[in-house]
């Protein structure tokens, strides 16, 4: 009896062990805790405007600096007036000479972070209009995400030429996963598209958080119509109409003026006020800008920062080839030449070479060591300066013309224009973008859309395939484009890689 | 130093102050009665003079005489146990009316009849069809390491260990049969005591086996074919490490207490600069600059570093520096570890107990770097009814390690200022200042090393439990259930602090603190059932068959704040952090459920047949492929046992066996299938804003990555096994790999894990083991092994090279290859208009134009070397004389090389920091021959890349463990109490044969998986001078 009981009782045993063994099909189930899944996001009014936050980190990974350069320099090297005493930054160097291949880590953290940003936006206008929101802040939202989605392309398109367009959020299923590259024309298109919603999106003019504002979506616009005028595109005079009007709209706004001292254009108390329309965003301690250490020299302990990497500065040649009188020449205006120790600030030491002023925050390189400074994406010299080349282009130099051009000259204490010929107003106007722009990723664009180059020895426009760099190297018909990063060529083999690459 | 040591042995006298009180309490016994016997060889009956018999427990002994006689006081119930060297030792039970004994000895050579542990069961060695390697704890003992994975170094064939690190834990990376996956983990699934560990990337590249007491463990097994490790199912690809620890005593109270304290010094320095040197190299590169950059030179950019020679804490009058300070001396010390270990066990033949306690504190060579654990374990096992056993053991260790060396730094490290800090600088001036390097103007200015060692702490504070209890239920003849409960949970907490004045470290944060919690829990619960049957004389049958749940979860938090008043507080109050850095937490669990058998049958002794599966069924995988199922089958054939062998006098034993399984690896984090969101930080109005946006990109169809492998083995004994070879020729191929696979970036992802992607390993592993003489009381051991392994990469996505760090994973080539520039020497003069094409002079560095395109740039890069050796092995004599033993390990490693990336900033770069002595050898008008750049300042241009030069021959032949033993005569230390007592020295490390110029060949410096040879700022191996005492009672 005993023994049959205990029998009975292992087989029970097994039973209730090997049974549990298939009443857990949940066990299975696990829920990520710390991460929204796409599937559960998009219900609340906060998720719209969270999305849209989430485009705005893409403007940061290419000013990143450091040791090993920083994407951004890509844009300024590629220009033949920029130097550096980084040895270890290949990227630079591979660019600066001339020599630059498709592995380069600059040109796929452009690719990489812009189409981060547009995947985001697309998402972003996909599943807003689901949410049940105010309708005003709905709207303002999506124009803001169009808009980046036009810079994004609008930077893309120029720096690669032969690229995806994507406007839909993408799954692992999606044929948009292994795209074929679009069109130019289509590129711009929906460039042009979007921010045509994002001009009737309601923004403001000026946004003082840093956010989107109608000046910016302006802005972008006129930019975007100056380059449509000029190669690839050539759409001519009619799209030199157009960008003049754009940036017209937002001159008689009356919202932005110029700042009455270039000090204030790298003035943390200055951000997204006055001159500035649209800015990459930072925040001392909390999201510093990072290239305060590129734009120091190598090791000369005038900086509070420990690493002064020489990253880049100035071409001798292409400061001294500014008008006599040009403020924007003078110390510490837009370039420096001397700066005090760090060991003993009453001690100034000849550096012997242009460092750029226009980025430099003192606070931070004397005392803080975490720069606030933001990047300025648009400014209101900038507006101007395409205004005059766009209605000039149009139709002449016009008195609003030569008023925007001279604006710009003025506070530079240089004279005003008058009495140029078209071609006269067009060449003084380009020069005055080379000098009021450079080292702020402009100047680069503006050569490919008028395949032109400065020559800062004969100071005369010249084309820009064949130019000649001042240390020698020469600009070949490949280097209108950047090569597609080999990553990207590799992993969709719908690309074909830009020529010469 | 000294203070420390006599500090530390006045702690540690505790453990041997009771270990006296021990022996003093324990009395003298007698036995009732005489009893005589003989001790004979089991093979040929001969006497056996010289053999020593005690009787068990006691401190009762004799010695048998010249006709192997011996008599002894006992009583019934008491053991005899009988040991002599050459032959295994043998206890005899005395039963009453027994007055007259005859021991037969086996000689130990290779005994088949030994039992090994397998996957969920144990086996006869003879009867396994699979590769399965072990090792002893005397085999461990001899070489005493923090690590299990440091002591596993060398032991077994197709078991590559490399000690990566020199400091204290060692950062052992282990591969068994070469790396079978790109993306996801290539370590082996270890299991204690049945217990699975979950395999989790810890702080600064450890792991859990890290935090596991070496001391702990009885025996080693690793299964290395699909045979042996499929039972492990999605777990086994890379192999599977079995760990058996030590139990209780069935024959009565035991105590027993191991100690080694050792000195460990600096085998090597590397040549650097001394200050007139450095002075030298400084003036010169000033008088090239002229030639390099002209332009520069002429805006005066370029100073005479004579000039700036003023500072008076650093030079005379006459700018002649007042220091020359060798940093290697001043880094290194003589590192003293102590290491205790007390076993406290007792019990009979039905229930037993053991309590193990373990304190280790290893200093490491570089000053500042420490190891402290204390461990306490304990197990017991009981058989509570005829029918049912349980047990359990639990165990806790805590330990805490300061460490110096950041996995994958290439900043500002101590370790780098080692190499880099100025030798015109001291330590500290006068009034107690640190020198620095920026106080001579225009360094880089870099912390010296001992400053970076005390204002730069790193902690790893981690406390392990690991405990199981289980229940063996015999439920009929041959049939028995086993139930087992168990949970392992790691607390790490690492606490960080960066100094205020540490230049690149925390300097421009103004001290730089946080504090990192780390929580693991995992548990699992499996119930099996095994059933032997002898189903008649000729066959006999064993079988498995169970089911298995685990779960982890983990949980981690970051605290962070800068801008400190003080360096005071370090990490201990972060509120006084003027900074306080953003939050973060997170957390992630996966379960796992699966199903387990394996069949076992054997005819006639001569031929065995094995099959395996396991259904494993994962949350981390998606919905469609939740459950896989691996299988595997193998035949052995014992050719010894047939009519034609088995009167063979030579061969004793011949064995081939053959296996084919799948075995899988999932060790990808959790939740890969699904669709996640991310964290964005941006700014609005100077402040932070969140937002949510895309991350990963959702894979519903993620699976286990395979891997197929076909072994072929053979094992050979001759004369009475006292000749044994075993050869294992094996084929891996790991497909559906799991990658973290590149997917084009205009999708907005950079990549997903997808299963992608195919990879091969073939090899073969030999071992052989040779009782070379045994006579007079004298035997000479050999043990030889070596092993080959050939990785080759057959697929990936879209064929898409893959960069992991220094190295490329590019189809058609094996993992771990070095990616870089041909480096072809330096321009000679008459090549000046050739260079003039590359913008280069004579005097700067010569790359080959590889694409011959006229350019140097990234498109001439080529494979230039490879971090994973081409085979490696161990030879090991052993002499034995009486109670004398001397052991010669050595370890050998071809066919490697290594990358040694520190010569970027200490060869390539001169004049801002010290580089090493081989600069003296740059480029000249009249020293056109060298590899190294004519000396510049670094501003008028240089070059400096991953290239040929830097990927050095690493092959190397290490005299890895010098050991001289002495085990005590019983009937004399029986006089004191003991039962054993085995003295002995030796000296690790103790020679290092190779062409590499760094520290040392077997390195590695970086946290990505395949850069095993990078070498960027190691920290050296120790040569470690060792004195040790084992003691039983």
């Amino acid at each position: 009896m005993k023994k049959e009981i205990i029998k009975y009782s292992r087989v029970m045993l097994i039973g209730i062990l090997m049974i549990t063994a298939w009443s857990c099909n949940e066990f299975l189930e696990e829920t990520d805790q710390s991460n929204f899944t796409l599937e559960n996001y998009f219900t609340r009014p906060e998720h719209a405007t969270s999305v849209v936050n989430s485009i705005y980190e893409s403007l940061r990974p290419v000013k990143a600096s450091g040791f090993g350069g920083g994407p951004w320099m890509m844009l300024e090297f590629a220009t033949g007036l920029a130097n550096t005493e980084l040895g270890q930054a290949q990227n630079s160097l591979f660019v600066r000479n001339l020599i630059n291949n498709s592995d380069n880590d600059y040109g796929q953290t452009y690719w990489t972070s812009s189409y981060r940003g547009i995947a985001n936006a697309n998402l972003a206008i996909e599943k807003i209009p689901e949410i049940d929101m105010d309708n005003a802040a709905q709207n303002k939202l999506l124009g803001e995400a169009r808009f980046f989605r036009a810079y994004y392309y609008f930077n893309l398109i120029r720096i690669f030429g032969n690229i995806p367009l994507i406007t839909t959020s993408i799954d692992l299923t999606s044929p948009e996963l292994y795209p074929e590259p679009a069109s130019t024309e289509a590129v711009y298109n929906q460039i042009v598209a979007d921010l045509e919603v994002a001009e009737n999106s309601g923004l403001p003019w000026r946004d003082v958080s840093g956010r989107v504002s109608m000046g910016a979506v302006k802005s972008l616009l006129s930019s975007v119509y100056l380059t449509m005028a000029g190669y690839p595109m050539q759409g001519g005079s009619q799209y030199y109409q157009l960008a003049a009007e754009k940036a017209n709209d937002v001159i008689q706004s009356g919202v932005f003026g110029l700042f009455d001292s270039y000090e204030k254009l790298h003035s943390v108390e200055d951000k997204n006020l006055g001159e500035h329309i649209f800015m990459t965003q930072y925040a001392a301690f909390t999201v510093p800008s990072s290239w305060q250490v590129s734009i120091i020299p190598y090791n000369r302990g005038i900086s509070a920062y420990s690493a002064e990497t020489g990253g880049i500065f100035a071409n001798q040649e292409f400061v001294e080839s500014f008008e006599d009188g040009d403020k924007r020449a003078e110390e510490k205006e837009f370039f420096y030449t001397s700066y005090s120790l760090e060991s003993d600030r009453t001690t100034t030491m000849e550096l012997g070479d242009y460092y750029i002023w226009k980025h430099f925050d003192e606070e931070a390189q004397l005392n803080t060591t975490s720069s606030g400074l933001n990047w300025p994406l648009y400014r209101y010299a900038e507006i101007l300066l395409t205004y005059a080349e766009a209605s000039n282009e149009a139709s002449g130099p016009t008195a609003e013309a030569y008023e925007a051009v001279n604006l710009v000259r003025r506070r530079a204490n240089l004279p005003g224009l008058s009495g140029l010929s078209q071609q006269e107003f067009r060449e003084a106007v380009w020069r005055e973008r080379w000098v009021e722009l450079c080292f702020e990723n402009k100047t680069w664009y503006d050569m490919v859309r008028l395949r032109k180059a400065f020559n800062v020895n004969t100071l005369e426009f010249e084309d820009y395939v064949g130019h000649t760099f001042s240390y020698g190297p020469t600009l070949k018909e490949r280097e209108l484009l950047f090569p597609i990063p080999t990553a990207e060529i590799r992993n969709n083999d719908k690309l074909t890689q830009n020529t010469g690459y | 130093m000294e203070k420390n040591f006599l500090k530390n042995l006045k702690f540690n006298s505790g453990f041997v102050a009771l270990l006296f009180f021990m022996v003093s309490i324990q009395t003298m016994a007698q036995g009732d009665r005489t009893i005589t016997g003989v001790v004979k060889s089991q093979e040929d009956q001969e006497l056996i003079p010289g053999v020593s018999v005690l009787v068990k427990g006691t401190t009762r002994g004799s010695v048998t005489d010249i006709d192997g006689q011996f008599s002894l006081e006992v009583s019934n119930g008491e053991v005899l146990v009988a040991s002599f060297i050459g032959y295994e030792t043998k206890e005899v039970a005395v039963k009453s009316g027994m007055d007259k004994v005859e021991i037969l000895l086996n000689s130990s050579f290779s005994d088949l009849s030994e039992v090994v542990v397998v996957g969920y069961g144990t086996q006869k060695k003879s009867d396994l069809t699979g590769a399965v390697g072990s090792v002893s704890s005397e085999a461990l003992q001899e070489r005493p390491s923090a690590s299990l994975n440091q002591s596993l170094s060398g032991r077994i064939q197709g078991v590559n260990v490399s000690v990566n690190s020199g400091r204290p834990g060692g950062r052992a990376n282990i591969r068994i049969r070469g790396n079978t996956s790109v993306s996801i983990a290539n370590d082996p699934l270890y299991v204690i005591d049945g217990v699975i560990i979950h395999a989790a990337g810890l702080a600064n590249g450890s792991t859990p086996i890290d935090y596991i007491n070496p001391n702990d463990i009885a025996s080693v097994e690793v299964l290395k074919d699909a045979s042996a490790t499929a039972i492990y199912g999605a777990r086994g690809a890379n192999g599977v490490i079995l760990v058996t620890t030590k139990r209780g005593s069935n024959t009565g109270g035991v105590i027993t207490f191991d100690t080694d304290l050792s000195v460990g010094v600096l085998p090597k320095k590397i040549p650097l600069l001394n200050a007139e040197e450095f002075l030298m190299v400084e003036d010169i590169a000033y008088q090239n600059a002229q030639k390099y950059d002209p332009a520069g030179w002429d805006n005066g950019i370029y100073r005479d570093p004579a000039l700036k020679r003023t500072n008076p804490l650093l030079f005379d009058g006459n700018g002649n520096p007042l220091h020359d300070t060798d940093w290697q001396d001043e880094s290194f010390r003589q590192a003293v570890t102590q290491n205790y270990q007390l076993g406290l066990t007792g019990g009979n033949e039905k229930d037993s107990y053991g309590i193990y306690v373990n304190h280790r504190n290893e200093e490491g060579l570089m000053r500042g770097s420490y190891l402290k654990r204390y461990a306490g374990r304990f197990v017991f096992d009981s058989q509570i009814k005829d029918w049912v056993k349980v047990g359990g053991t639990l165990s806790y260790t805590e330990q805490k390690e300061s460490q110096i060396d950041p996995l994958g730094a290439g900043g500002i490290i101590a370790m780098r200022q080692v190499l880099e800090a100025l030798p015109i600088i001291p330590v500290k001036y006068d009034d107690g200042r640190w020198a620095g390097n920026e106080d001579y103007p225009g360094m880089e200015g870099g912390n010296n090393p001992l400053h970076v060692v005390e204002d730069r702490v790193y902690i790893v504070n981690t406390q392990t439990m690991l405990g199981n209890l289980y229940a063996n239920f015999n439920l009929a003849e041959g049939l028995e259930l086993r139930s087992v409960l168990a949970t392992n949970i790691i607390n790490q907490r690492v606490d960080y602090y960066g100094g205020r004045m540490l230049n690149y470290i925390a300097r421009n944060q103004r001290g730089d603190a946080y504090v990192d919690n780390d929580r693991l829990n995992s548990w699992q619960f499996e119930n099996y059932l095994t059933y032997n049957k002898q189903i008649d004389e000729n066959q006999s049958l064993n079988a498995l068959l169970g089911i298995s749940w685990q779960h982890v979860d983990r949980f981690n938090s970051r605290a962070r704040s800068q801008d400190f008043q003080d360096d005071y507080f370090k990490f201990n109050n972060l509120g006084a952090g003027a900074n306080v850095f953003q939050t973060l937490s997170g957390t992630s669990a996966y379960g796992l459920n699966s199903y387990f058998g394996r069949f076992n049958y054997n005819l006639m002794e001569k031929y065995l047949v094995t099959f395996t599966g396991r259904i494993d069924g994962s949350s981390k995988f998606g919905e469609a492929n939740r459950y896989a199922v691996f299988p595997s089958a193998a035949i052995a054939w014992r050719l010894s046992e047939e009519d034609f062998l088995k009167d063979s006098r030579t061969i004793s034993n011949l064995k081939i066996r053959s296996s084919y399984g799948v075995t899988g690896n999932s060790e990808i984090p959790a939740y890969q299938a699904l669709a996640g969101m991310g964290n964005y930080t941006v700014i609005f109005n100077n402040s932070r804003s969140i937002g949510l946006g895309i991350n990963r990109l959702s894979n519903p169809d993620l699976r286990w990555e395979k891997t197929f492998q076909t072994d072929i083995g053979l094992e050979l004994g001759m004369f009475n096994n006292r000749l044994t070879f075993e050869l294992d020729l094996y084929r891996k191929l790991t497909e559906d790999m799991l990658l973290n696979a590149p997917v084009p970036s205009s999708s907005g992802y950079t990549q997903v894990t997808q299963n992608i992607g195919s990879m091969e390993n073939k090899g073969i592993e030999f071992a052989l083991n040779s009782v070379n003489v045994v006579k007079n009381n004298f035997k000479w051991d050999t043990h030889f092994n070596i092993s080959r392994n050939k990785n080759t990469v057959l697929e990936l996505t879209g064929g898409a090279d893959i960069f992991s760090g220094s190295t490329i994973i590019r189809e058609g080539e094996p993992v771990s290859s070095f990616f870089g520039f041909v480096h072809q020497g330096t321009w000679d003069l008459d090549e000046a208009d050739e260079a003039a094409q590359y913008l280069k002079l004579p005097g700067d560095i010569k790359y080959e134009d590889v694409n011959g395109d006229g350019a140097i740039n990234d498109n001439d890069r080529v494979v230039i070397g490879q971090g994973i050796p081409k085979g490696f092995g161990t030879l090991m004599n052993t002499f034995q004389y009486k109670n004398f033993e001397l052991m010669v390990d050595l370890q050998f490693m071809y066919g490697n090389d290594v990358l040694w990336r520190s010569k970027h900033s200490a060869e390539d770069r001169q004049g801002i920091a010290n580089s090493f002595r081989t600069v003296l050898n740059a480029w000249t008008p009249e020293n056109q021959n060298t590899n190294i750049a004519e000396l510049r300042p670094l501003t008028a241009g240089y070059n400096t890349f991953n290239d040929s030069d830097r990927a050095q021959e690493g092959s190397f032949l290490r005299g890895r463990n010098l050991l001289f033993a002495y085990t005590f005569e019983p009937d004399l230390i029986q006089r004191i109490n003991l039962n054993r007592l085995r003295a002995f020295v030796s000296v690790q490390n103790f020679f290092l044969s190779t062409k590499y110029q760094g520290y040392d060949p077997e390195v590695s410096t970086s946290g990505s998986p395949f850069d095993q040879g990078v070498d960027l700022y190691a920290y050296p191996k120790p040569r470690v001078f060792m004195l040790g005492l084992n003691i039983a009672l």
